[in-house]
């Protein structure tokens, strides 16, 4: 037998493996935890770690994904959407229990199958060192003497720790505007901005101040926790002076609804050993966050509970007042688009946007030949996700490089090797998790 | 000497741990640098998982030496193909890959290396010698003051780009529209999505800048391509995009080129490590920027000058490498992240129970001075690898077009989607090819549009926050000093650009072909 002759026989041997693997055991190919939040940030910190450590326990690589973007809305989105089929994690947080009230997304904690609480960050109080309130009672006192006077920050309009900060207020019978709330985008750079004066006070996480905190040059007024926090002791509650007020933000791993019940329970499990863990431990303890572990039911009793907090705070009068700033979401485009207009006028009115002289000349084979481009991009959307990488992008390359009166033997070299080699970079290397098609790769 | 010195060097060149690291994470760098779509930013989110079992100072090296590389990598695809592994590179993409189209690559490819190293070096100094004093200049930038930086930052985009400065602003304008689709930060309300909620993740700058530079290319390629019957018929190829040479004799003259300028490139310099340190700029506004000066100081010369071509190549990428080291300013200082690079960086310190903040010197001495000497370490190892990153660009280039462009296309589509892993930005790349091919014909510069994308959001939550914070009075922008001074560069800027009518209608006529 020539070798010609013996490759049909390798490649059928290749399928009868590859369709045996499938779905024998799980898991038998990359998980992907979908992060919502941005790379550097501390959810894709406990993200990664996480990963890390299920990758060993379960064997298979356990990607990161940082869908970012809606203020959580794309990646709890894309979570709760994604295939039940065990292969898509999400790390859900707090803003699953906001955004829904806020009418941003229609999906709610009843659209997760919640896995495992991870952690849960209690909201606190800066001030700068050099402020002259020693103590909540006293700053209590300023603001309801001086309503709109101090201004405050930590994250944008609307977010966690605005809400912590108004309902603070509301509990104290005050009006939750009565603090300016400045949107910032992140407790970093509000943290910014309380050091050069743009706010007298920031709402976040301890562990997102401990940097200034440990240096001296921010205080803490409080934590808006029922008791004081592991790796902060000298940080005094809100209870402790005279207020019930308690909220903050949570982590934990969820998966979509209807995930087989054997492969939810073997997550599960292995989550549980992962959080039991000494490196996760160690990890947790280095960067300050706060370790509350809790269960399935667990967890669900705390998102409902969460739930029905946030609706009274954000659907409540007070709040909506907040919200409806004078300057509008639809400020900036406005002076975007008359600056355009003016712009697009000049330029109609001196020719200038007539086709420049050196631009090529659009003749039909040139047409042609952008149109297998299109093509090949439309072809790779239509069916990465049902072949699969590997032999999408062997068929596209193959196809664009004939098309382009490439030689046979040139063209199929190139796509056979590129493939699977851009396969290894960016989804091995990489770890980018490349379409799963139903030859595997 | 300091005894904390002698061990920091001790255990920076004696441990060959440290220098694993700096090698591996430097090719890993160029790599990422190189191809559009893999961004520094997930590079080292992808490092972190390793920096828990290595040493906090084999870790420090790998990031330092990985962000510094992979920033002069991201010249390599601009020159060559015009297609800019970094944001920051789409600054000079025109004027690099112009050189390259006339046949001085690798002296274009060589300059930026050379200045990216010099740049390196000098904002490390900065960060050694000034950091604790210049950290305070930070606290100054209050948001008023950071708006007028990103007005300036733009404002330098539209006087430094080809063509005519109100195309240029035409470009501006548009980027900073499509920055507002999507839920705007300030507000969490969404704006032009037309309830897609596809839409409400916004529009991604790494996918528009991969679809405004690099499809926009392969369709323009596409568009030209020779056929091959008439290319063997004529008896050359003009296939190729053009020949390599030989980088290495292209070092000497790099070298005096940023010599025999002191002024010029301690000026870009300087203005990279400054914008640098400031919280939420970056090395794309400094390459900007440092154009910007540069055009202004400089004797007019025509575009078509490679001589100043090259300098003002290489000035820009002077400032984009001191940036790097001018964002540790405040993230070793102040324990704040100036940008996500850094933001991970403190994340791996406090893992390591480092804690940034001003006491980080005397309390971990001997890490900190161990820091600066990787700092210069890095800059330095960046020279030979890079070299070897040149000569292997080269090679591609030996590629015929007609197999080099779906290669390229099928890059572009993995780099957009490994930013997010969404099919959605594969979509968006597709779209903003389209509409950079089309920008082009009508001789509109691609680089403003990618910096309107990048600088919409904070511009506006920034002028959100000055409007909120002052009940609405216009005056908060100007009450400050430092917001003063930025206003008067501001102005100067514009008035340099307007009473130089000779420079605009040059532009004009060569614009409209007469």
């Amino acid at each position: 037998m020539t070798h010609r002759a013996r490759l049909p026989y390798w490649l059928l041997g290749l399928l009868v493996v590859v369709g045996c693997s499938e779905g024998e055991h799980y898991p038998d190919r990359p998980i992907m935890l979908i992060c919502p939040w941005s790379a550097g940030g501390g959810t894709d910190t406990v993200s990664r770690t996480v990963a890390a450590l299920l990758e060993r326990d379960l064997g298979v690589p356990v990607n990161v994904v940082n869908a970012t973007g809606g203020s959580g809305v794309t990646g709890h989105t894309r979570g709760a959407l994604a295939p039940a089929d065990g292969y898509t994690l999400t790390m859900v947080t707090v803003e699953l229990n906001m955004l829904h009230w806020r009418g941003l997304t229609n999906i709610t904690p009843d659209d997760f199958r919640p896995l495992m609480l991870l952690n849960r960050d209690d909201a606190a109080l800066f001030v700068r060192d050099d402020a002259p309130w020693q103590s909540l009672a006293e700053l209590k006192e300023e603001v309801s003497a001086q309503p709109r006077a101090l201004r405050a920050s930590g994250t944008a309009q609307g977010g966690i720790w605005h809400v912590s900060l108004a309902g603070w207020l509301n509990a104290e019978g005050l009006d939750a505007g009565d603090i300016l709330w400045i949107p910032i985008n992140g407790a970093g750079p509000s943290l910014d901005a309380l050091m050069s004066g743009g706010v007298e006070m920031v709402c976040c996480s301890l562990p997102e101040a401990s940097a200034l905190l440990e240096s001296g040059r921010i205080r803490c007024l409080g934590v808006m926790a029922s008791e004081r926090v592991e790796g902060f002791p000298e940080v005094p509650t809100f209870q402790e002076k005279g207020s019930d007020w308690t909220m903050g933000g949570w982590r934990g791993l969820a998966l979509p609804l209807d995930v087989p019940e054997d492969r939810a329970e073997l997550l599960e499990a292995a989550v549980e050993q992962v959080i039991q863990s000494d490196d996760y431990l160690a990890f947790m303890a280095s960067t300050g966050f706060n370790v509350s572990p809790a269960g399935p039911e667990a967890f669900r009793a705390i998102m409902e509970g969460f739930d029905q907090q946030m609706g009274e705070i954000l659907t409540g009068e007070a709040f909506q007042s907040v919200r409806s700033t004078r300057y509008g979401p639809m400020i900036f485009p406005t002076i975007l688009f008359a600056s355009l207009a003016l712009v697009l006028l000049i330029l109609v009115v001196r020719g200038g946007l007539r086709r420049s002289v050196d631009s090529p000349r659009l003749d039909r084979d040139g047409m042609a030949r952008m149109g297998v481009a299109l093509a090949f991009v439309l072809g790779y959307l239509i069916l990465a996700s049902r072949l699969g990488y590997v032999i999408t992008a062997t068929i596209l390359l193959l196809a664009m490089l004939l098309s382009l009166r490439v030689k046979w033997s040139v063209a199929l070299a190139v796509a056979l090797l590129l493939a699977p080699m851009s396969y290894q970079v960016f989804a091995v290397v990489l770890r980018v998790p490349l379409p799963w098609g139903w030859l595997g790769w | 000497m300091d005894p904390a010195v002698v061990d920091a060097a001790s255990q920076v060149f004696l441990d060959p741990v440290v220098w694993t690291a700096i090698v591996a994470s430097a090719i890993y760098g160029v790599f990422v640098g190189a191809v559009p779509g893999l961004t520094a930013t997930m590079a080292m989110a992808l490092l972190v998982p390793l920096t828990y079992w290595l040493p906090p100072l084999p870790a420090l090296a790998a990031v330092v030496t990985m962000v510094a590389c992979a920033i002069f990598a991201g010249d390599i695809p601009t020159i060559l193909l015009r297609i800019p592994g970094t944001p920051a590179s789409a600054a000079y993409a025109d004027l690099g890959s112009g050189l390259a189209a006339r046949g001085r690559a690798d002296s274009a490819l060589v300059t930026a290396l050379i200045s990216s190293v010099a740049g390196g070096l000098f904002g490390s100094i900065v960060l050694i010698f000034l950091g604790s004093q210049l950290a305070q200049v930070g606290t100054l930038f209050s948001p008023a003051e950071h708006f007028w930086l990103y007005v300036l930052g733009l404002t330098c985009a539209v006087v430094v780009s080809q063509g005519a400065p109100i195309k240029g602003a035409l470009a501006v304008l548009f980027g900073l529209l499509v920055s507002t689709v999507g839920l705007s930060a300030v507000h969490a309300q969404s704006r032009f999505t037309f309830g897609n909620p596809e839409l409400y993740q916004g529009i991604g700058f790494i996918p528009a800048m991969i679809g405004l530079f690099g499809v926009s290319e392969v369709f323009k390629n596409l568009l030209t391509m020779v056929p091959e019957a008439e290319q063997q018929s004529s008896g050359i190829s003009e296939d190729r995009i053009s020949s390599p040479g030989h980088p290495l004799n292209e070092v000497p003259e790099a070298i005096r080129r940023v010599i025999r300028r002191p002024f010029a490139s301690l000026r870009s310099g300087a203005v990279g490590a400054l914008i640098g340190m400031l919280p939420g700029a970056g090395a794309d506004i400094a390459s900007w920027v440092s154009l910007g000066i540069g055009r202004q100081s400089n004797t007019p010369l025509s575009e078509s000058d490679d001589e100043a071509a090259l300098d003002r190549l290489g000035t820009a990428t002077t400032a984009n490498s001191s940036a790097l080291a001018g964002a540790w300013i405040p993230a070793l200082i102040l324990g704040i992240p100036g940008d996500s690079v850094t933001a991970i960086v403190i994340g791996v310190l406090m893992m390591k129970d480092l804690t940034p903040g001003p006491e980080i010197f005397e309390k971990q001495a001997t890490l900190v001075y161990g820091l600066y000497l990787i700092f210069i370490l890095a800059n330095l190892v960046l020279l030979p690898i890079g070299l070897a990153a040149i000569k292997a660009g080269g090679l591609v280039l030996r590629v015929p077009k007609r197999i080099l462009m779906p290669v390229i296309l099928l890059f572009c589509v993995l780099g957009s989607y490994a930013i997010n892993g969404s099919t959605f930005d594969i979509g968006v790349m597709l779209v903003f090819g389209l509409v950079g091919f089309f920008l082009e014909r009508r001789a509109i510069p691609l680089g403003p549009v990618v910096l309107g994308i990048i600088l919409g959001g904070p511009l506006e939550e920034r002028l959100i926050q000055v409007l909120t914070a002052a009940d609405g009075s216009p005056i908060a922008f100007v009450d400050r000093w430092p917001a003063r001074i930025l206003v008067g560069l501001w102005v100067l800027l514009l008035m340099v650009a307007v009473i130089r009518p000779g420079r605009w209608r040059s532009q004009e006529t060569r614009q409209e072909g007469l």
